[in-house]
């Protein structure tokens, strides 16, 4: 047998590489993008199938429009890759009556003209056709307001947290007398909503389905008709893919691929984020963006009975008047739901229309029920501040 | 096809779209949108996910407007609200959609009572 010089200290560091390896799960960080831990060979296999259907670029003889906002799913959730944001901004209307009219709700999200979700684009056929080069909103709309593109990593995580665990954070009527109400939000056929800014879709399915529909103009058998142009039918013969122009497999494996997209990774805590973990805390910070929920039971084992850092309780709060732009459900101008923090530091802009540049600018436009939390952010010592600041560009 | 499509729903159907079909039954789940007793029409917002859609319906003076929250109570049309619940089925009778029964099984109400 021969030993090489060194060679027993080289078994002992690789001895102990391999137990800090087994300490940390052997595991690398997941990267934006990457599917989630502990995936099937066959769920797997969805997750690579569906993004090539997310990936797809979709022409009129396909499915696109006549009316859309972009040719495929990725063209706006790219950066850093597929599944992340972008710097398209929509527009989305609706009409907001204080006393409601007479035999209608005080919401009207215009769906019966074209909304809430106002096409900026239309295919050439649609243009020649109407002379339109994106979809006219109503002038019954009382709001029109810019949205802009959320990354949806973990999203699939989200849908799998049970009705119940947001359902016990509600407090509607301020109970507890601490300033925060957290209302839930209900779809139209009175399901608890927990997807979109305003928390009106209950599902990922319906919100991926939906998102076929409303941002590309491709119908699926879940949402087989067409958009409208501000209420009346699209003009015959502009529309030359049958219906639906997605099938259901298609639809499901696009699915499956946003379901099983891990949540970002955080960054490694330093020592002053993680005391500015604790000023989050202390500001109240906390008591909307709720640090950690728990899915509940799932068909997919990676999607079950885990912890998701979301920072949030997937509840509508008042933001104050200063955001208040549409209403949605029961969700009014000034009711946002609590955006998620997971995957703040892979965000280039904040708030639901982008007008925050910084994470601090976007505490600073805080209002409504989180007031009290932005003045006591304002009042903090410049260390803590910079402590917050660390902490949330770790998320 | 488009008919088991439209069976299949979630979905709403647009009246144009739902003009040119034959299917004798369909039914949707959505919230009251507008009611008019006396016009005996009813319009009722569904939809998926942010693709919302507006299903506009005749509601014949004979159609059974029920409640499940109290066994099988009839209602009048004028007993529906804004934002009432409720469960359809409709027909396309001559270019318009007619509703055969209506059912109310909840509110969109934001307390924390579980889905309906």
């Amino acid at each position: 047998m021969t030993v090489r010089p060194g060679g027993g200290r080289a078994i002992v560091c690789s001895f102990a590489a391999a137990i800090m390896l087994a300490a940390t799960g052997c595991r690398r960080p997941l990267k934006p993008g990457d599917p989630l831990r502990g995936l099937s060979a066959s769920e797997r296999n969805r997750f690579d199938q569906g993004k090539l259907v997310f990936d797809s670029v979709f022409t009129p003889e396909t499915g696109l429009g006549p009316l859309f906002n972009a040719n495929g799913c990725a063209e706006c959730h790219e950066d850093p890759v597929a599944g992340g944001t972008g710097d398209e901004v929509e527009r989305h209307a609706t009409a907001f009556h204080q006393v409601a009219p007479a035999g209608a709700r005080q919401c009207d999200e215009l769906a019966g003209q074209g909304g809430p979700v106002y096409q900026n684009h239309v295919t050439a056929a649609l243009h020649t056709a109407l002379g339109i080069d994106s979809e006219p909103v109503p002038a019954a709309a009382t709001a029109i307001a810019a949205r802009t593109i959320p990354d949806v990593f973990g999203f699939g995580l989200l849908d799998a947290v049970p009705d119940s665990e947001i359902l016990a954070y509600a407090d509607p009527d301020d109970r507890n007398h601490d300033g925060i109400s957290g209302r839930p939000n209900r779809f139209f056929d009175g399901r608890l909503g927990r997807f979109g800014r305003k928390a009106l879709v209950p599902t990922l399915r319906e919100f991926n389905d939906g998102a076929f529909a409303a941002e590309q103009g491709i119908t699926t058998p879940a949402s087989p008709t067409e958009e409208t142009v501000a209420g009346t039918p699209i003009p015959a013969g502009t529309d030359p893919a049958p219906d639906p122009e997605l099938t259901e497999q298609r639809a499901e494996l696009a699915d499956a691929f946003v379901r099983l997209l891990a949540p970002p990774a955080p960054l490694k805590f330093s020592r002053e984020a993680r005391e500015g973990s604790d000023v989050f805390k202390h500001l109240g910070c906390a008591n909307c963006h709720v640090p950690t929920l728990t899915t509940g039971d799932s068909p997919v084992a990676a999607l079950r009975h885990k912890q998701v850092a979301a920072y949030t309780d997937l509840l509508l709060h008042d933001m104050g008047p200063d955001l208040g732009d549409l209403c949605l459900g029961l969700a009014t101008p000034t009711e946002f739901r609590t955006e998620p923090l997971m995957g703040l530091h892979l965000m280039p802009q904040f708030l639901h229309d982008g007008r925050a540049k910084t994470p601090e600018e976007a505490i600073e436009l805080h209002g409504g029920e989180a007031a009290r939390s932005r003045d006591l952010f304002h009042a903090l010592p410049p260390g803590e501040r910079a402590a917050l600041l660390a902490f949330l560009k770790t998320l | 096809m488009f008919r088991l499509v439209l069976s299949s729903l979630l979905v709403a159907v647009a009246p144009t779209l739902a003009a040119s079909q034959q299917a004798p039954h369909d039914s949707v789940r959505g919230a009251v949108r507008v009611v008019d007793a006396r016009a005996r029409t009813l319009e009722v917002t569904t939809g998926v996910g942010m693709a919302l859609r507006v299903v506009r319906l005749q509601v014949p003076a004979a159609v059974p407007v029920t409640t499940s929250s109290a066994g099988s109570d009839q209602l009048a049309l004028s007993d529906l609200k804004p934002g009432d619940v409720v469960r359809v089925t409709f027909g396309n009778r001559t270019g318009a959609l007619v509703a055969y029964t209506i059912e109310r099984i909840g509110r969109m109400a934001t307390g924390v009572i579980p889905s309906p």
